[in-house]
């Protein structure tokens, strides 16, 4: 199967180690991937600020890029959930595009299906769910509804040797980044992070794993700051095997 | 905006200010959000009844004008009256004019948001009537000068060294006793003597029921029923949209009311008026007061299902480190963030950017309005109305084309890393605003699109 | 034009395409299969109690009205006014039809009263206003009590609902005011402490009756 390969604008500039990790391990469950070299962004940032009426350009973009694939695959649940819910164009092709996009975690559990993992990672790990992931494209069950248990992340990640996920007191509270949020109400922002990361730091937790850099690199921000040396990882960085 | 002109992201911040006060704050009202939980968890059919009275309130505002009219003809039949109110004024003035036809300057309120959003103390207080407000909670802020800052909990924001100051300072409880049990007893013996000595008694309404014309009032302390078994003109004020079609449609909305509200199965007192105490006359005023206007809102109209139990607010991590205050509105958190757009686009656009999107109202909302959804959509609105301040327009304008040109994106970002790297201190300043508590993400050598280009040369895309 | 009728246009006007109305639940999801004589309501008596106790009441599972008045005697031995709105206990009250003004009921230390149902779900019973002699008094005395029979019990608000509409057509449950009560009145609105006791009675005792029971063990 072909998959085009999304990497959001943050990952590509400031994270390239995820979006590798993310191509080498959708090439070790036999996928043929590509990576569109003139994408940039799926154009949340502009919606979710209240200017969803400027995104065409970023839509057609995307569409102009992503067309041709069987699957569309990003590390980041947020993007996913972004085009899924307003990716919009002229024709067919929008439509197309929305019923083949994936976030990487539900690409491998929901299509690869995958049942095993050749990756080690023998540290206390904390599962942050990222919101929209988790609320929005149904990655794992949320603590507001009364309905069985479930968490993809979190079953990929038992796969992995030797890792220990510890448990949070708020298991799926938001990290606080929302896009603009982060420096338009920078002290709730703020606060809704450092509190995260105490959860974590309570626990045990030696790495923060999420399959959202954006929630990540909200975290990490704060426990650089914090001169903690617990440190940040993608989901796909540990389920390739990065230690 | 407030009347000091400073937004949510301005008073969140004042509130952020005592990060131990933030926490204190932030923990009471997740304590209540998992009573919530526990509580519907004991209800096997939680999320069925959910569904039930989200489609009992969609039928609601599809049949409103039908309902409000068969509710209208039954509660006269039971010797209600019913007075009709456009707007916050003129319900104001049908409560002052319905005092003064009884030569009364004294009035007891139990707990009424919809009061409270149309200004009804202050406006009374400025015509020499003297308002009581009943709920313990309400009590303290009326005493304190202040608005309540969560529609069920008003005084959730006070801790009770302060309200012992408060007690003290107006009721003459002993200085430095911060005792709950001490304190509400004091306010008992001093709210009594209220009951007793006013004629003239007004409450929210928690449902009213076309089919039967009764209504029903939820208290736990029990205020609504000493205010209006004692006196002798009880009215009752509600929003068009607080009907539901059938009395025993009451069983849905009971069951998830306070179960959501405060993690109790139901309140101590939900007290069911039909028809007045012979000699009492009873009044309904039906408020409209912009809601109309937002029935014909199609994105946003299923606001109004709301039964006002603040879930939303007690599961929002924004409300929660901010307080309601930051909200300046009647009605705060998630679901004020909705409503109040519509009174007001100017005053309240910068609501529903105080959040995340992060979805947990939209689930624990017992009839199912998609809140964070309604959220997204009011930031449009409000763009394309022109409440967006000037620069955030400019900054957008400037995104959006980078992000349509790839190589204007590519050159950004190199330059933007190379920036970072090597004068950090252009970036990592007081001007930004990132910077302020968190470091900035460390700026790599290659972007992944020039790894990519390096190393997979041969895996070109075919266009 | 009226503000009634500038609304009512408006409304009429906005409103969206017609939504039907659910199927409402009849309710007793929380009741065992078995047939529904008095083991079953048994069954319901005792989650009412667990769920009253656990919001501040007290239940007393009596045979008579002798048990009642010796357990109320006990349990408030210092009442003063009592008023009683059962004719079976005419000598541990005051009794009568009614008063003219509420607010002499505002020294009544204890009222008993009966009520139609509890509901197994959360401990509340449904009393209506011809129970009550006057609406103020459930609300105005200090303490409480509610007399109901055992198998006086439903299993949840579904249920409540449809005994209350059975009550209205039989005569004896129409009412002008009604009211589910849940234990004694109470409040958390300072930091969250329950208090019992906010502005209406200071407790609520609940008396099941049923005349089968045995004395000996209870109280």
């Amino acid at each position: 199967m072909r998959v085009g390969l999304f990497i959001p604008c943050y990952v590509d500039q400031f994270y390239p180690q995820v979006g590798i990790a993310t191509l080498r391990l959708l090439e070790k469950f036999g996928c043929e991937v590509v990576y569109p070299p003139g994408q940039t962004c799926c154009g949340q940032p502009m919606a979710n600020s209240g200017f969803g009426h400027l995104t065409q350009g970023c839509n057609d973009l995307f569409i102009k890029n992503f067309s041709s694939f069987d699957y569309i695959v990003a590390p980041s649940g947020s993007c996913v959930l972004h085009i899924k819910e307003h990716l919009h164009g002229a024709d067919d092709a929008a439509a197309a595009i929305r019923s083949k996009i994936y976030e990487l975690v539900e690409f491998l559990t929901d299509v690869l299906q995958v049942q095993q993992i050749d990756a080690e990672f023998p540290h206390k790990v904390g599962l942050h769910q990222s919101c929209h992931g988790q609320r929005g494209l149904k990655l794992a069950q949320m603590s507001e509804l009364m309905a069985p248990p479930f968490s993809k992340p979190e079953r990929l990640l038992k796969l992995v040797k030797g890792i220990e996920l510890v448990e949070l007191d708020r298991k799926d509270e938001c990290c606080g980044f929302g896009g603009t949020f982060c420096v338009a109400e920078e002290a709730v922002s703020v606060k809704m992070g450092k509190d995260r990361v105490a959860d974590h730091l309570r626990h045990g937790a030696e790495y923060i794993t999420a399959a959202d850099m954006s929630c990540l690199m909200h975290l990490e921000g704060i426990l650089r700051r914090q001169k903690s040396p617990v440190q940040v990882r993608h989901i796909a960085e540990i389920l390739n095997g990065r230690s | 905006m407030n009347a000091n002109n400073k937004d949510h992201a301005a008073l969140a911040d004042e509130f952020n200010k005592d990060e131990p006060r933030v926490d204190w704050h932030d923990e009471t009202l997740w304590w209540v959000r998992q009573k919530r939980d526990r509580a519907a968890a004991q209800v096997a059919d939680w999320e069925v009844l959910r569904d039930t009275a989200s489609r009992i309130k969609d039928n609601v505002l599809s049949r409103l004008s039908e309902y409000l009219q068969h509710f209208e003809a039954a509660a006269t039949a039971n010797g209600i009256v019913i007075h009709w109110a456009a707007d916050a004024a003129e319900h104001n003035e049908i409560i002052l004019s319905l005092l003064r036809q009884h030569g009364v300057d004294q009035m007891v309120k139990s707990k009424s948001m919809l009061t409270e959003e149309c200004g009804l103390n202050e406006f009374l207080e400025e015509k020499g009537v003297g308002v009581v407000d009943t709920d313990l909670g309400e009590r303290v802020v009326q005493l304190a000068g202040e608005p309540p800052s969560h529609i069920v909990l008003p005084c959730i924001h006070k801790k009770k060294e302060e309200i012992g100051e408060i007690f003290h300072e107006h009721l003459g409880t002993p200085a430095g006793n911060a005792d709950p049990q001490f304190l509400t007893h004091a306010a008992r013996l001093h709210l009594r003597e209220k009951f007793l000595t006013r004629r003239v008694a007004l409450t929210g309404i928690n449902f009213a029921v076309a089919e039967t014309g009764e209504f029903v009032v939820c208290t736990n302390e029990g205020n609504a029923d000493m205010g209006a078994h004692l006196a002798d003109v009880h009215i009752a004020c509600m929003g068009i949209e607080k009907l539901i079609p059938q009395r025993r449609h009451l069983g849905v909305f009971l069951r998830l009311l306070t179960r959501s509200a405060t993690g109790q199965p139901i309140t101590t007192y939900s007290s069911h008026f039909k028809r007045p105490r012979p000699g009492q006359e009873m009044h309904i005023v039906l408020v409209d007061n912009g809601r109309s206007t937002h029935l014909g809102r199609k994105d946003f109209r299923s606001s109004l299902k709301c039964i006002r139990c603040a879930a939303c607010f007690n599961t929002c991590p924004v409300y929660r480190r901010s307080g309601g205050h930051s909200y300046h509105t009647a009605v705060a958190g998630p679901i004020g963030s909705i409503l109040s757009p519509n009174l007001d686009m100017k005053k309240y656009a910068d609501l529903p950017f105080a959040s995340t999107l992060c979805g947990s109202c939209s689930n624990v909302c017992p009839v199912k309005i998609d809140i964070h959804e309604q959220l997204y959509k009011w930031r449009q609105v409000i763009v394309q109305e022109g409440y967006a301040p000037a620069g955030k327009r400019a900054a957008m304008r400037a995104m959006n084309w980078v992000l349509s040109h790839p190589a204007a994106y590519h050159t950004a970002g190199k330059t933007g890393r190379w920036v970072m790297a090597h004068v950090p201190f252009t970036v990592n300043n007081g001007l930004n605003v990132w910077y302020k508590q968190r470091e900035m993400p460390a700026a790599p050598k290659q972007s992944f699109g020039e790894w990519y280009k390096k190393n997979r040369r041969d895996h070109e895309q075919q266009r | 034009m009226s503000s009634k009728d500038k609304i009512l246009g408006i409304v009429k006007n906005n409103q969206p395409p017609l939504s039907e109305l659910p199927e409402v639940p009849a309710g007793g999801a929380s009741r065992g299969a078995g047939d529904p004589s008095s083991g079953e309501n048994a069954d319901l008596s005792a989650a009412f109690t667990t769920m009253l106790e656990g919001i501040g009441g007290q239940v007393f599972l009596v045979s008579g009205y002798d048990r009642i008045a010796a357990i109320l005697r006990e349990q408030h031995p210092d009442a003063g006014r009592i008023v009683s709105g059962c004719p079976e206990l005419a000598s541990f009250g005051e009794i009568s039809a009614h008063y003219d003004d509420p607010h002499t009921l505002e020294n009544v230390d204890l009222a008993v009263l009966h009520a139609h149902f509890g509901v197994a779900e959360n401990g509340a019973c449904w009393i209506t206003e011809d129970q009550m002699i006057e609406r103020a008094l459930p609300f105005i005395t200090q303490h409480l009590a509610l007399v109901l029979r055992r198998d006086a019990m439903v299993a949840d608000m579904h249920e409540a609902y449809t005994q209350i509409a059975k009550l209205e057509e039989t005569g004896a449950g129409e009412y002008g005011f009604g009211t589910f009560i849940a234990g004694p009145s109470k409040t958390a609105d300072i930091e969250q402490s329950l208090v019992l006791g906010a502005h209406g009675p200071r407790s609520l005792i609940v008396f099941l009756l049923d005349e089968g029971v045995s004395d000996a063990g209870f109280y």
